[in-house]
């Protein structure tokens, strides 16, 4: 059975007919060719697919596209404005916290959520913010120092979605 | 240690960018015109007799295109070491998880909807799980092999007996490892696809891809040369990407569909069907004179080989006497089986070996210590190899700073301040390791390495080469080197992943030999194209080239750099005066090393890595967890070519590490594994880890690229014994079985002394 549903999609907006099974993370990737989102597990357990949905982090292997009806998404793709990186995504660079990189961009953005929700969290706090984000190349470290180098700056304050509203 | 602009400075990863803004490429995210989609029908049981397979109902579903079975397929076998599979099973099943039959459709639901129409009749045979059942007398045969032994390396050198009898003190115990996932988060997966000329093209990552067409050419009919590799972006590896069955599955899926085929493993086939760290139980003696000096070591190593052997005979060669050359050992003994069971196969991990006898000698050595009233980081160092020594098997330590990684890891640990000084239930131990960089014994006719490096018309560099970086960042390393030769910026060279139609030969990302040998090439294929562009400037400038200078990306008369002309200018007109051709450097490397002889006597490696690790761990009595709080890891590495890069290697090789030793375990029931999903199988977070401390310890290689020596498999090898080793310190008791989980501990903890510190105590 499929169902018409509108997706806002790093401030695009899309009209999709899609299966009421289909996940987010397929609809992305498949439909909208936004393959930035990536799917390690496809179980929900390691967060290589997360992306924002109304600015909260979610797995998403796990929701299904017509759950996201209505709803504003951020991929990896949505994160530059007009071209200048994310703050994250700089300091994830200049830190070395990225390897074969296929947890940068479910971790970027789960670094995004809870720095808009904490914007200067102790390492402790950074590192309980990605635990559902796994990674096997790095050993975290660097991961965590690009997050806490991100933290406190200005562009950090505030989701995607609100500041796209002020 | 000589400078060098580029080498050992910090510069950020090309591919870094890319990556952090979604655009990076990995098999996933391709698709070609025309594509159908792949999936494997496995055997529910560990070992049976295929009675029938029908497979007309998935025929016929809409949207199927191609089902394939064993009986379909000639009985081509497949193999890396020894031939002993077949691509889908005809007539047996070995184990829970084997490939049986295949299907091709227009979409993923169409292809598992038909694997669900597939009715397979199976006659369940005996089957056996654990090793020594499967040694026994009248066990079921699982292969035409004797006893289930798959393989055996006998190791004998020195005097054994003699060591035992003259030694003061003689410990003995039986350490056991678990099998355990390389966890990449990017499953294996490939696009296959057959050409009009009846070659087959396959997108895809392998570690190893000139290695991985050779090994699967004959299981489907082809030369090697007939199949193209083209490497996408890689998702991690660390040996589980090295052999790659599923390619050859989605190659005849292929050909039956005639259209192309993308194949992507689901996580749960990854966890039961993948090729993970195969299982060691080492029963270890060793013994000691009173100053701590070792006299002699007996070893005796189970390798649980599962159903098929893949890389197995290589690890149990590398589980039985690579470790020898940490220390200086008289006399040493080892006899390792490879056992087949019906379980899934295993195959190379990260350390292929290394880690699991690491965990035994480094463990014992421990207790050793403590029974003689030494310091284990004193007992270590006075048994220490050095440079300029020839070790036990004959490795040639033409470099090695052990002592100097012993020295600053305990520094940086505040050791003397700390080890067995903390309050109850903390603790500090160490463990040292010793690894390859490469090893002519994995690939007989050749350990070396080659590339090519093409100069632009725009001043920059393009460099070719089989080698693979699968995250790592190796071709980061490639760039500085080709930048450090030829006075451009990094980030002016491109390198190409490999492409087995147009790269030169090469054996991969294997063996920690990418730095080493594949820099190797690489700098020699820059200074080719570096002498080329000297010879063509000389001609343009008037000048001999020895007067010529290369710099800021200008080659100019030494002095006069106002008369230089641009790289770009030179690269430009030697293309029209080389009528095409232009600058094109050419390296190719081999580190002298040689093969070992029967009795794997020989320098199987052009340099020798070391470390030391110093964990500190708090262990909760109740529970039994363990928490590693610091963790401090020195690596002997030569020189850093890219030291955030080597950092990273470090770090990520020890998390990997305490996943094994604290975590990490496929947990099986009748040869079912039951854990497949990553809630079960635990890979550590960000919470469960410390911020590791990694200690780059620099001392040149007078063979490797700028002194480099690899890095890539050594983090891994010595953090089971290190943290086993804090354990011991903080509650008295060594635990010599892995993982150590909560429970373990807990219960290992029940039956012990009250002393607690001092521990003589073993659980
Ligand atoms: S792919 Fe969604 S959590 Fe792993
Ligand atoms: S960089 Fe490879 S999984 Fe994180």
């Amino acid at each position: 059975m499929k169902k018409p549903i509108t997706l806002n999609v790093n401030g695009e907006s899309h009209r999709l007919e899609v299966p009421v099974h289909r996940t987010l993370v397929d609809v992305l990737r498949d439909d909208l060719g936004l393959t930035g989102t990536k799917k390690g597990c496809d179980m929900g357990e390691c967060g290589a697919c997360t992306v924002l949905l109304d600015g909260k982090a979610v797995n998403s292997c796990l929701v299904l596209a017509v759950q996201a009806d209505g709803r504003q998404v951020t991929t990896i793709e949505g994160l530059a404005v007009n071209g200048k990186l994310d703050r994250l995504q700089e300091t994830f660079i200049e830190h070395g916290a990225i390897q074969c990189g296929f947890c940068t961009p479910g971790m970027i953005l789960s670094a995004k959520a809870l720095l808009a929700e904490n914007a200067k969290p102790t390492e402790t706090e950074v590192r309980e913010g990605l635990a559902g984000n796994l990674c096997r190349c790095t050993g975290y470290v660097k991961i965590v120092e690009a997050v806490l180098a991100a933290s406190g700056s200005p562009d950090q304050a505030g989701s995607p979605e609100q500041k796209e509203k002020d | 240690m000589p400078d060098f602009s580029v080498v050992g400075r910090g510069v950020t990863r090309l591919d870094a960018r890319a990556k952090a803004r979604g655009e990076t490429r990995y098999l996933g995210d391709m698709s070609l015109p025309g594509m159908l989609h792949g999936k494997i029908l496995r055997s529910p049981h560990p070992h049976a007799r295929i009675v029938g397979i029908d497979c007309r109902r998935a025929l016929s579903l809409a949207g199927v295109k191609a089902v394939v079975t064993g009986r379909d397929l000639p009985p081509h076998k497949y193999g890396y070491l020894v031939q002993d599979e077949l691509i889908l099973a005809r007539d047996l099943v070995r184990f829970a998880g084997e490939e049986v039959a295949a299907v091709a459709a227009v979409d993923e639901d169409t292809a598992q909807e038909a694997l669900d129409l597939i009715r397979v009749e199976y006659e369940v045979l005996p089957a056996v799980f654990e090793m020594e059942d499967a040694m026994a007398e009248g066990a079921p045969r699982i292969h035409d092999v004797e006893r289930n032994i798959a393989s055996r390396v006998v190791i004998n050198r020195g005097d054994v007996e003699r060591g035992f009898q003259e030694a003061h003190l003689v410990m003995e115990d039986r350490f056991t490892t678990q099998s355990v996932h390389q966890g990449y988060l990017d499953p294996v997966s490939c696009i296959t696809r057959w050409e009009d000329d009846g070659s087959l093209t396959i997108h895809g990552v392998t570690q190893a891809p000139f290695i991985q067409r050779e090994v699967m050419a004959a299981s489907i009919g082809l030369a090697p040369e007939q199949i193209r590799v083209i490497q996408p972006a890689a998702g991690g590896g660390f040996g589980g990407k090295l052999d790659q069955k599923v390619w050859v599955i989605a190659a005849v899926l292929a050909r039956a569909a005639g259209k192309p085929v993308r194949l992507i493993l689901s996580y749960e086939e990854e966890l039961t069907a993948g090729r993970p760290r195969v299982p060691l139980v080492i029963d270890l003696k060793m013994g000691f004179a009173r100053d701590g000096l070792i006299k002699a070591k007996d070893t005796g190593i189970l390798a649980d080989n599962g159903a098929y052997c893949s890389y197995g005979p290589g690890v149990i060669s590398v589980a039985s006497h690579r470790s020898d050359s940490l220390y200086r050992y008289p006399a040493v003994r080892c006899d390792a089986k490879l056992v087949y069971t019906n379980k899934t196969p295993t195959g190379a991990y990260r350390g292929f070996g290394n880690p699991q006898v690491h965990f035994a000698v480094e463990s014992l050595i421990d207790r050793a210590a403590v029974e003689l009233g030494i310091d284990p980081a004193e007992i270590r160092l006075r048994n220490a190899v050095q440079k300029g020594e020839v070790t036990i098997h004959g490795w040639v330590l033409k470099s090695c700073a052990l002592d100097e990684c012993i020295k600053q890891a305990m520094d940086a640990s505040a050791w003397k301040e700390k080890r067995s000084r903390l309050g109850p239930g903390r603790g500090l131990g160490m463990a040292c390791m010793v690894h390859v960089s490469s090893n002519r014994a994995s690939y007989r006719p050749f350990d070396g390495a080659s590339a090519l490096v093409k100069l632009e018309g725009d001043g920059g560099a393009v460099l070719t080469c089989g080698e693979v970086d699968f995250g790592q960042g190796n071709f980061t390393a490639y760039a500085q080197m080709i930048s450090e030769e030829l006075g451009i910026r990094p980030d002016q060279v491109k390198v190409l992943p490999p492409d087995t139609s147009i790269s030169t030969f090469g054996l991969g990302s294997s063996g920690s030999r990418e730095i080493f040998i594949g820099g190797g090439a690489v700098r020699l294929a820059a200074r080719d194209a570096r002498r080329q562009l000297l010879n063509e400037a000389s001609v343009l400038l008037g000048s001999s080239p020895d007067e010529l200078e290369i710099e800021g990306g200008i080659v100019f008369p030494r002095g006069n750099r106002e008369a230089g002309r641009s790289i770009a200018e030179v690269a430009r007109e030697a293309v029209y005066r080389g009528r095409g051709l232009g600058i094109l450097g050419r390296g190719t490397f081999d580190p002298g090393s040689e093969l070992p002889d029967a009795g794997k006597y020989g320098n199987i490696s052009g340099c020798y890595t070391f470390a030391c690790h110093v964990a500190e761990v708090e262990v909760d009595p109740e529970t039994g967890a363990v928490k590693v709080v610091d963790y401090v890891a020195a690596h002997d590495l030569g020189r850093a070519i890219n030291p955030a890069g080597a950092e990273g290697q470090i770090e990520g090789g020890v998390a990997q590490g305490i996943g094994f030793t604290l975590s990490e375990e496929l947990v099986s029931r009748e040869g079912r594994i039951l854990n497949h999903g990553l809630l079960d199988y635990r890979i550590p977070t960000p919470p469960d880890l410390p911020r590791i401390r990694p200690i780059l310890v620099e001392e040149d290689d007078p063979v490797g690229p700028y002194g480099a020596k690899g890095l890539g498999e050594p983090p891994q090898n010595p953090v089971p014994a290190a943290i086993a080793n804090a354990v011991y310190d903080a509650v008295g008791v060594q635990f010599r079985d892995l993982p150590m989980v909560p429970e373990r501990v807990a219960a290992g903890l029940a039956g012990r002394s009250p002393k607690g510190r001092p521990g003589k105590g073993a659980a």
